[in-house]
């Protein structure tokens, strides 16, 4: 392992610089995410207390953490729909507040929590978000059938969104994310609540997109999920960075990524309880 | 209470005999509603000001019903009330879905229960409240009002049992059949409409009291009340004044139809009852719903091809389909086109009108700009990920104002038209056209401004139009914003007023395309002040419309 639990201050974490030092050295290109001192809070509550992470572009880049960790936060803060209190964001070199028309362009954000417009059919969903984003309209009609066609979604096109299921929204989601062939995709949680019909999908059609060169950075807590499509790492838990590399190195010693994972964030050991020795079958 | 209740016939505890179903009903029901007025001081208070509100009213129209004792339409007129009544208990359910929940079917699927002794006890429980209570009183009082001699009496009384218990199990049968509609998307869209109803109802019921007010109104109800009764329970009504007048067939009869009618509901509501608690939940159905029929073809359809290309065309057209759609903004169109058309249509009718009450047309619609964000609710995260440049949040804004203006212009035309036409003066018509497109430029121009600073979360379900928290916001963003616009459409008053001192009435004319061009170029300003804003505090707007 890498990574050191303690940290020495809200800024600077010991293996930023070697992490940047991995992630540049791509043929030259900027690295996907640059992030330097982002912090945010809610009253009281600091959600996120002083992230620095650095993320390679052309990579498949889990966010990995437990609820509550500040993932939703972070990507709200590095898509820009969410201002933070203190640090910057780079995307693709871009400033992603001071330069807004270069980095909304090149990214496409499925966020977890906010609506869609879901008064619209699945296909009016996506003419309208191509359209917005200054395609001709042909063209994104024609991309429009054929993500519907890849996601399996051709069947329930006419379909008003908010008679969606969840997976189907999810899809829909990530088919406007992807509408506008952006080089980097956040997406937040794009697994949760989706039935493994659905996740393969969405997998295949990811694994697809990041092959031909373009970044993912999803958000996740599910740990043999990241363990199979990422890698590249970064862990997240209370707001801070707890470690992030490729992902053998992360993982490190520990037999999988779950184990590393759980120490990490200091939850190993934690056992499911001796007081609930009445619990199980048998005797009442 | 309720564990007890509910622990009582458990299994652990097979050899006593389990009470009966009907009293835990009743008693579940009680604590239902004492938990739910501990739960906060201010639910109580607003129960027990029903409750008084409720009696005092029921003792009112006891009262005056009593008073109308001997009245040559009275017979009528209790036919009527007991048909409103019915008409009343029926529709209730469909808008307060959630109304009672000890009678909701669906809660009650997983326990062993028998449908003849459910109903039973399902009915007696219903009998328990305020709007019982209420109906009991005024079933009262329409007996009393028409019940003359001892025969009438008793037949009184079987009717008054027979009204209030087919007004009961209406409610719970129609409960039951539409509680498929009611838990689905379309009965919560239905719900959300349901204020809208309501005002336009009571508008209907103001009018209608107002003609029956008159000396001789109450020969009005004489055709409808021939006609009501013989439809139950109205029938029962009208069995008493015939027992009075010592014609029993026609009595007996009326009763038999209302006791037929109750046993009829009685056997529809078991059967519903059966068949909702045997078959699989709605939401197992909708997976393998067919796709609906909403086909578009490839392109965009019909009068969409007319909208301009680019984000102008697209946002309009989002907009459009909203305004139909979303059952929130549906509502506020319907309520802006409404009242903007009641306020001179009324006044009107109330012979009291003039020509400047076609300026609600204009006022309402032109409102429909503000909070523009908030009609988008967290979905405006869409909207915010494709706005970069102020540029952008222009043509955002113009779009919106676009579609407003597209069917506000029409619109406040046909008004002020139709205004003059019932009211007049077509002399002051032009004046006022041209002051009203002024007023609602500037009315686009604030909304565009209050949605850009002012932004505040419309809840998409319920009727409630603000987000907890946000009262204050949203009423400085309305009041404020209106205040604006009066001022903004002061320079056009003060041509207007100055015409008139100065005596330049052949010049009047020059105020609608004065109005016109004013309306145009304010609207324009608000715009482009407003979209700077918008670009610049797009997460703080996202944040503001996000909550609830």
């Amino acid at each position: 392992m890498d990574s050191e639990p303690e940290q020495s201050g809200p800024v600077g974490r010991g293996d930023g610089a070697e992490g940047a030092a991995d992630a540049s050295p791509d043929g030259g290109r900027p690295p996907a995410v640059r992030i330097q001192g982002l912090w945010k809070k809610f009253g009281e509550q600091t959600a996120v207390s002083g992230i620095d992470l650095t993320l390679p572009a052309g990579r498949f880049i889990g966010l990995v953490g437990p609820n509550g960790a500040g993932k939703t936060t972070t990507l709200s803060m590095v898509t820009g729909l969410l201002r933070p209190d203190a640090g910057q964001v780079e995307i693709g070199g871009h400033d992603v507040w001071r330069d807004p028309v270069a980095v909304k362009s090149r990214i496409g954000v499925l966020p977890e929590g906010l609506r869609l417009f879901e008064r619209l059919s699945g296909r009016e969903l996506l003419g309208y978000t191509g359209r917005l984003r200054g395609l001709p309209g042909d063209e994104v009609d024609k991309r429009a059938g054929q993500l519907l066609e890849v996601l399996d979604l051709s069947g329930a096109q006419h379909k008003l969104v908010v008679d969606y299921s969840t997976g189907m929204r999810k899809k829909i989601g990530l088919a406007a994310a992807l509408l506008h062939n952006p080089e980097i995709l956040f997406l937040d949680e794009p697994f949760e609540g989706v039935d493994p019909v659905s996740a393969q999908t969405i997998r295949g059609v990811l694994e697809r997109y990041t092959a031909s060169g373009a970044t993912v950075i999803f958000s996740s807590h599910v740990m043999e999920l990241v363990e199979s499509l990422c890698d590249w790492v970064a862990v997240i838990a209370a707001g801070k960075i707890r470690a992030d590399g490729p992902l053998e190195r992360v993982r490190g010693e520990a037999p999988s990524l779950h184990e590393a994972f759980l120490g990490l964030v200091g939850a190993s050991g934690r056992g499911a309880g001796q007081n609930l020795d009445w619990l199980g079958g048998g005797a009442r | 209470m309720t564990d007890e209740a509910l622990a009582a016939p458990s299994p652990t505890a097979p050899s006593t005999r389990a009470p009966s179903l009907t009293g835990v009903f009743v008693r579940l029901k009680l604590s239902l509603l004492r938990n739910g007025l501990r739960q906060s001081p201010g639910r109580a208070v607003a129960y027990v000001a029903s409750l008084v509100v409720g009696l005092l009213a029921a003792a009112g129209v006891v009262l005056g019903l009593t008073a109308l004792r001997g009245n040559a339409h009275a017979g009528a007129l209790a036919v009527l009330l007991t048909g409103l009544l019915t008409l009343g208990w029926a529709v209730m359910p469909l808008f307060f879905p959630s109304g009672d929940e000890t009678l909701d079917p669906t809660r009650l699927v997983m326990l062993p229960l028998r449908p003849r002794p459910l109903i039973v006890s399902l009915l007696v429980a219903s009998l328990v409240g305020v709007g019982p209570v209420f109906t009991l009183a005024l079933v009262t009082g329409t007996v009393i009002m028409l019940a003359q001699g001892a025969a009438a009496a008793a037949v009184g009384v079987v009717a008054l049992v027979l009204v209030v218990l087919v007004c009961v199990t209406l409610a719970r049968a129609v409960a039951t059949a539409s509680v498929r509609l009611l838990t689905s998307r379309r009965g919560r869209d239905l719900a959300v409409l349901s204020g809208l109803f309501i005002a336009l109802g009571s508008q209907g019921v103001n009018i209608a009291a107002q003609k029956l007010g008159r000396p001789d109104g109450l020969t009005v109800l004489e055709p409808l009340g021939a006609v009501l009764r013989w439809v139950p329970p109205a029938s029962a009504m009208a069995a008493v004044d015939d027992a009075g007048r010592g014609s029993y067939g026609s009595a007996a009869v009326g009763l038999a139809l209302t006791a037929l009618a109750l046993a009829l509901l009685l056997w529809w509501w078991q059967r519903t009852l059966t068949a909702l608690m045997t078959s699989p939940d709605s939401s197992t159905l909708q997976a393998v719903e067919k796709d609906s029929a909403r086909r578009s073809g490839g392109g965009e359809r019909g009068l969409a091809r007319l909208l301009p290309d680019g984000r102008t065309g697209t946002v309009m057209l989002r907009t459009l389909r909203y305004a139909w759609r979303d059952p929130k903004s549906k509502m506020g169109w319907a309520t802006a086109l409404g009242v903007g058309l009641l306020v001179p249509v009324v006044s009107s009718l109330q012979g009291r009108g003039s020509i400047y009450t076609a300026f609600s047309a204009s006022a309402l619609l032109g409102m429909q700009m503000y909070n523009q964000f908030g009609q988008d609710t967290s979905a405006f995260w869409m909207v915010a990920s494709t706005i970069a440049t102020p540029r952008d949040a222009y043509e955002e804004l113009r779009a919106r104002a676009m579609t407003l203006a597209l069917v506000a212009v029409p619109y406040v035309t046909l008004v002020v038209i139709g205004t003059a036409a019932l009211i007049g003066p077509w002399s002051d018509f032009l004046e006022v056209y041209g002051l009203s497109l002024a007023l609602l430029g500037a009315l686009l121009a604030t909304g565009a401004l209050s949605s850009a600073l002012f932004p505040y979360s419309i809840p998409s379900e319920g009727n409630k139009n603000i987000a907890p928290g946000q009262g204050a916001i949203a009423w400085f963003s309305l009041f404020g914003g209106l205040l604006v616009g009066a001022v903004l459409s002061a320079p056009m008053l003060g041509l207007t007023i100055w015409l008139h001192v100065a005596g330049l009435h052949g010049l009047l004319w020059v105020l609608l395309p004065v109005g016109a061009a004013y309306g145009t170029g304010v609207a324009e300003l608000g715009l482009r002040v407003a979209a700077p804003r918008v670009a610049a505090r797009l997460p703080e707007i996202l944040v503001a419309v996000s909550k609830g």
